[in-house]
């Protein structure tokens, strides 16, 4: 007994030593700026200038600030298109991944690919798209007769041009669907093709149901990142043309670092982290309705 | 384009990695007795080269002082802004305008006003080029005095047959006429011009004319000249809506709808929002005449471009903007002020600095632009085009109207809020002058805190 106890000491203490750079990272790094950013937004610091007291201030300025509401109104509307259309097309693509055909690895390889290309060189290649003189759209477009957009440098369509191209990135939700629907059982879609069912049988009453905690996964992962949308606005539109793609970190951020108004863009901060937490909530409660785990009690 | 502005001194789209911005506040490395200074600044490729070949110079005019140059071509406020938060400045540097005035108030920025005896030469300057934070407290001055031109293509301007610009504020171009000439030099891909039939606007070969209805700068003078401004004398409520704003605003909107022979949004653009340098423009012949910067001199000699210069078109007054630049400042957080100082007043001395005579700056001090040797100590030289005298010099002496930049209080954020999205909207032709600026500008009097101060010497 004694020789365990001093081996579960050992490991007590080693795992800790071994878990030591995550804890450090985390408190230094993230839990150490989060405290300071609510000490912040309880301020009205400006960059160079002293620290004082300010009660909820920068929390009561926000329902005054029409771009706050601008800024929010830009990033629910981009949400709401980009989470659903890259949740379709990466699950579509995913099922068509899953079929037995030649060359799947290759396939594969290739709609994963454009997940892989750096964030900056992906928007600079967009932009060439996106160019209402000779971008690629509106070529293919005037070539089929069609009159081209104005895409990002329209306000109408400049968020809906930045919802497409996020399809393009889909490739990491769709490696998650992928291994879902893999793990979804045969005998389930024998049973289906005995009592007659076909394919729309098979997606309706198997893939859908089972496939629920990878769709509800991905919702919430997807919804918590396109809520903090940036470097679209950052590099292509700087939040243009008049504001319509001003997203609301990068209207945190312009706060921030360009206006230096640290106080006020730390509070932004915490009322989008109270946002995304309401929202996972909400998901999260919902969830019971339509999620089916097949392990009864797992979450 | 936004971004463009605070780095407008560059001219060209600043490339390369920015230098690590990471150092101590100047502290003594190297030799025993040595100063080690840090030198912060902005600009193209080509004003990178020329601004370390003046710190190279310093060094070399006072044994003992080592100048660390921290090349920032990108990203230039957010960095700054940084380093001031971590209480890691820089010695000396350039301070964007509107960021100058908080750090001046922030007592940030040593204030300069007791070493104007010291250093005469800072004495003589233009009245606008100062920088006050308050009364006395001189946290900075302009780092030039540069103006806007009309820059052309000679070549472009000969193959339409026309007269080229004017090169002086006497004969300057009416707005008509500026408009009339633009349709001569605007081309499409088959060679026909805006106002003949059968021109194709998706498919312009050469732009007559880009003037920037976003830039303040570029449209400044057009606004003081047809006699409206900003804001009132109080700078307190918004005169954007006044019938002569109305008119400027609508004229550079018309450019691109009505008449079509300037670029719309996206026009120009390569690779998304960064527009091509004005030299590259002109080389290129994409636009035949450009609304830019007197800084554009040092990346058109080095690009080799067959450009001539000409006075912006007038309304009633020919005025132009000047003062049209970032500041230069002494940093607070510097632990050698004497030697900080030295190099502030070496910085912008056109007996050191060569960056007069390549042109990419022009001088605060007055007697460079009223003394016939001083102004030929940096203009007579192969860099300035022979009309540079009437067009630039004289130009600037006479009729330039200090940027609002410099001068309107609580500016970068009614900039980022209010005005630049203002102006987007009417850059992109959905709603006419008329209807923006009359919604706009009593917003922008909400925001409107007053001039900053000025004083005499």
């Amino acid at each position: 007994m004694a020789a365990l106890s001093g081996q579960r000491r050992l490991e007590r203490r080693w795992g800790l030593l071994m878990a030591l750079p995550a804890i450090l990272g985390f408190v230094i790094f993230t839990a150490g700026p989060m405290v300071a950013s609510l000490v912040f937004s309880l301020s009205d610091w400006k960059v160079g200038g002293s620290l004082e007291y300010a009660g909820l201030d920068n929390y009561a300025r926000l329902g005054g600030d029409d771009l706050f509401w601008q800024s929010l109104g830009s990033t629910t509307y981009y949400t709401l298109g980009a989470v659903p259309l890259v949740m379709i097309v990466s699950f579509a693509v995913a099922m068509l991944l899953n079929q037995k055909v030649r060359g799947l690895a290759v396939w594969r390889t290739v709609f994963y690919l454009p997940t892989l290309v750096p964030a900056i060189a992906n928007v600079v290649l967009w932009i060439w798209i996106f160019n209402p003189d000779f971008g690629l759209l509106n070529s293919l477009l005037r070539q089929g007769g069609l009159p081209g957009g104005m895409w990002i440098y329209g306000e109408s369509t400049a968020i809906p041009s930045l919802i497409i191209m996020s399809t393009w990135g889909f490739g990491n939700t769709m490696v998650i669907f992928l291994a879902g629907l893999q793990g979804v059982p045969r005998h389930l879609y024998e049973a289906v093709s005995i009592d007659g069912g076909g394919p729309w049988h098979r997606f309706w009453h198997v893939t859908l149901p089972m496939m629920t905690p990878t769709i509800f996964y991905n919702l919430v992962v997807g919804v918590i990142g396109t809520f903090q949308v940036f470097n679209q606005a950052y590099v292509m539109t700087e939040g243009g043309p008049n504001n319509a793609t001003l997203f609301y970190v990068y209207y945190l951020f312009r706060k921030a670092f360009r206006e230096s108004e640290m106080g006020y863009a730390s509070a932004l901060a915490w009322v989008l982290f109270m946002i995304i937490m309401v929202v996972t909530f909400l998901m999260f409660r919902n969830a019971r309705r339509w999620v089916y785990y097949e392990m009864a009690g797992a979450r | 384009m936004r971004r463009r502005d605070l780095f407008r001194m560059g001219g060209l789209t600043a490339l390369g990695a920015a230098a690590a911005a990471c150092g101590g506040g100047g502290g003594g490395a190297g030799a025993p007795g040595a100063v080690e200074l840090q030198f912060m600044y902005w600009g193209s490729t080509f004003e990178q080269k020329a601004v370390n070949k003046m710190l190279q110079a310093f060094e070399r005019s006072k044994p003992g002082r080592k100048v660390k140059p921290l090349f920032t071509p990108d990203e230039y406020d957010v960095k700054l802004n940084t380093l001031v938060a971590g209480g890691r400045v820089p010695d000396v540097g350039y301070v964007p305008m509107a960021m100058s005035f908080r750090l001046g108030e922030q007592g940030k920025l040593v204030n300069l006003f007791p070493y104007l005896k010291k250093y005469p030469q800072l004495a003589g300057y233009l009245p606008d080029a100062y920088l006050w934070s308050g009364q006395d407290n001189l946290h900075g001055v302009a780092t030039a005095n540069e103006i806007e031109l009309l820059w052309y293509s000679k070549s472009a301007v000969a193959e339409a047959g026309i007269a080229p610009p004017p090169a002086d504020a006497a004969n300057a171009w009416t707005w008509d006429q500026l408009v009339e000439n633009a349709y001569k030099l605007t081309v499409d891909q088959n060679g026909r011009h805006p106002d003949e039939s059968g021109f194709d606007p998706k498919q312009v070969r050469q732009f007559g004319i880009s003037s920037s209805i976003t830039y303040g700068a570029a449209w400044y003078g057009f606004l003081r000249g047809n006699g409206g401004d900003i804001a009132d004398e109080q700078g307190r409520k918004c005169l954007l809506d006044a019938p002569e704003a109305i008119e400027v605003f609508q004229n550079l909107q018309d450019l691109v709808y009505k008449h079509r022979v300037a670029p719309g949004p996206g026009q120009l653009a390569a690779t998304g929002d960064d527009v091509p340098g004005t030299n590259i423009l002109l080389k290129t012949k994409r636009v035949a005449m450009v609304v830019d910067g007197h800084w554009s001199l040092l990346d058109m000699n080095e690009s080799k471009v067959d450009y001539g210069i000409g006075v912006l078109p007038k309304y009633g007054e020919p005025f132009t903007a000047s003062q049209v630049a970032g500041a230069s400042a002494v940093f607070a957080g510097t632990k050698h002020v004497e030697e900080a100082v030295e190099l502030f007043a070496f910085h912008i001395d056109p007996r050191y600095v060569d960056l007069y005579q390549q042109g990419l700056w022009m001088p605060q001090e007055k007697k460079y632009y009223e003394d016939q040797a001083a102004i030929d100590s940096w203009t007579k030289n192969a860099a300035h085009p022979q009309e540079f005298r009437t067009a630039v010099v004289d130009y600037a002496r006479d009729h330039g109207v200090p940027d609002f930049r410099n001068r309107l209080k609580n500016l970068s954020a009614i900039s980022s809020d209010l005005l630049t999205p203002a102006l987007q909207e009417l850059e992109t032709g959905k709603r006419s002058a008329a209807e923006v600026l009359k919604e706009v500008a009593p917003k922008i009097t909400a925001q409107l805190q007053g001039w900053h101060h000025t004083q005499e010497l």
